[in-house]
């Protein structure tokens, strides 16, 4: 249940979307985001999206390392 | 590939460092990617209370069992709970006497079952942490705004910023569970790190727990508390403000038990009174139930990090995925679950 599901917001209406998570299509809240688009990715949990991802692990980690090493 | 986290992991030279990994994808994520094998021995991890079902007392499945067999009302539930023992059944064997349990991916789920069934008195077992907090609070909204008079919830919600409080002491550092701190933000976590509670916000692939990783030890050789985000692709600074507005519109504060760490104030929410005639307790006057887990499960001691669960005298032998005595056995995300899948398995 409290496991967090990367999706990609396929389409939107009315504060739900339709999302593709991993081939897997189903819909989805997304009333708790504001900023948020076809073509996004955001982390569902419990059928809400509760954020919208901003970058892949890899950028992410290599600019964490580069900071931790500056 | 870049082994730059791994290398300050392995190059560490100083005082043993305790990790607790609060969220129990964290601990399933650390036994899938073999973390804990590759980690000197100065740096041990340990897991802690971060499964929602795995710290939800016996006493809860009580008073679900308690709705539907003696109210008639048909529960609604997220799958993992319905294994978890009670003090004298589960839900599955509730449902074998008559019970009327439907399985559910979203609360919305089952405010949109009990609005499609009028007759029927329909609740929906509320539990889990930051991360689940705001679909329930949207189901109630959303039963409101529709007049679904039929619909309640069962609540054993919990939040994560007492609990930190009352584990400090128990690790040098937690990685902390990243979904939660994407609704809570960085916020909470800089306080903790002004009383002394360090810890650093963890995403869920192998880059990421070694990243933070990494961060734990340079920080620790620094000799400062610290609150880091090693996560930013997903938490915010100021995490998720809409969800928490919804929270602080439904919801309030109250005191929590937790399964192996005891009553904990404020670390519990309820409906508030603007919502209480959803509150499956109030309408259907739940008598208070204390519960009596077995007597033999020590999922307590695994939740609070003070033994693992080969520990346990039942773990593996009578305790097992097919037949758990305890919750954390029975959870995808419990300890005891991820040790007997990857350790023994």
């Amino acid at each position: 249940m409290c496991v967090g599901l990367p999706a990609k917001i396929v389409s939107m209406k009315n504060g739900t979307a339709v999302v593709d998570a991993t081939g897997a299509r189903r819909e989805i809240s997304t009333e708790l985001l504001d900023n948020v688009e076809p073509g996004d990715f955001v982390m569902v949990h419990a059928g809400i999206a509760i954020a919208k991802i901003t970058a892949d692990d890899q950028e992410e980690t290599k600019n964490l390392m580069d900071a931790l090493e500056a | 590939m870049d082994t730059r986290a791994l290398d300050i992991i392995r190059g560490y030279k100083g005082r043993p460092i305790r990790v607790m990994e609060v969220c129990g994808t964290h601990t399933h994520a650390i036994f899938k990617f073999g973390i804990r094998n590759i980690l000197p021995d100065n740096i041990k991890l340990i897991s802690g209370p971060g499964c929602p079902v795995c710290v939800t007392e016996t006493g809860f499945i009580d008073e679900a069992i308690y709705l539907a067999m003696e109210k008639g009302v048909t529960i609604t539930t997220f799958g993992d709970l319905v294994r978890v023992p009670g003090t004298e059944m589960n839900l599955a064997q509730a449902r074998a006497k008559g019970a009327s349990l439907k399985i559910v991916y979203t609360p919305l789920d089952a405010v949109q079952y009990a609005k499609d069934h009028p007759d029927e008195k329909v609740a929906f077992l509320s539990v889990g942490f930051e991360t689940t907090v705001p679909a329930a609070c949207l189901a109630v909204k959303k039963a409101k705004e529709w007049g679904v008079s039929n619909f309640s919830l069962l609540t054993a919600n919990k939040t994560m910023d007492e609990a930190y409080r009352v584990l400090k002491g128990s690790a040098d550092a937690f990685l902390y569970p990243g979904h939660v701190s994407a609704i809570s933000g960085m916020g909470i976590l800089r306080e903790l790190r002004d009383e002394g509670i360090s810890g650093v916000v963890c995403g869920f692939t192998a880059d990421e727990i070694l990243t933070a990783l990494a961060i734990i030890v340079r920080k620790i050789e620094k000799g400062e508390p610290f609150a880091e985000n090693a996560y930013p692709r997903v938490v915010a600074d100021d995490g998720a403000p809409i969800a928490r507005k919804l929270i602080a519109e439904t919801m309030q504060p109250c005191e929590a038990a937790w399964r192996g760490i005891g009553s904990i104030p404020g670390s519990g929410l309820e409906l508030n009174s603007e919502y209480e005639e959803f509150d499956a307790r109030k309408v259907y006057n739940v008598p208070e139930m204390h519960g009596r887990p077995n007597k033999a499960c020590r999922c307590g001691d695994v939740l609070m990090g003070r033994i693992k669960p080969h520990e346990c005298p039942v773990f593996g032998k009578v305790c097992t995925p097919e037949h758990p005595i305890g919750a954390c056995m029975v959870s995808s995300e419990g300890t005891c679950s991820a040790y007997y899948k990857y350790d023994l398995g």
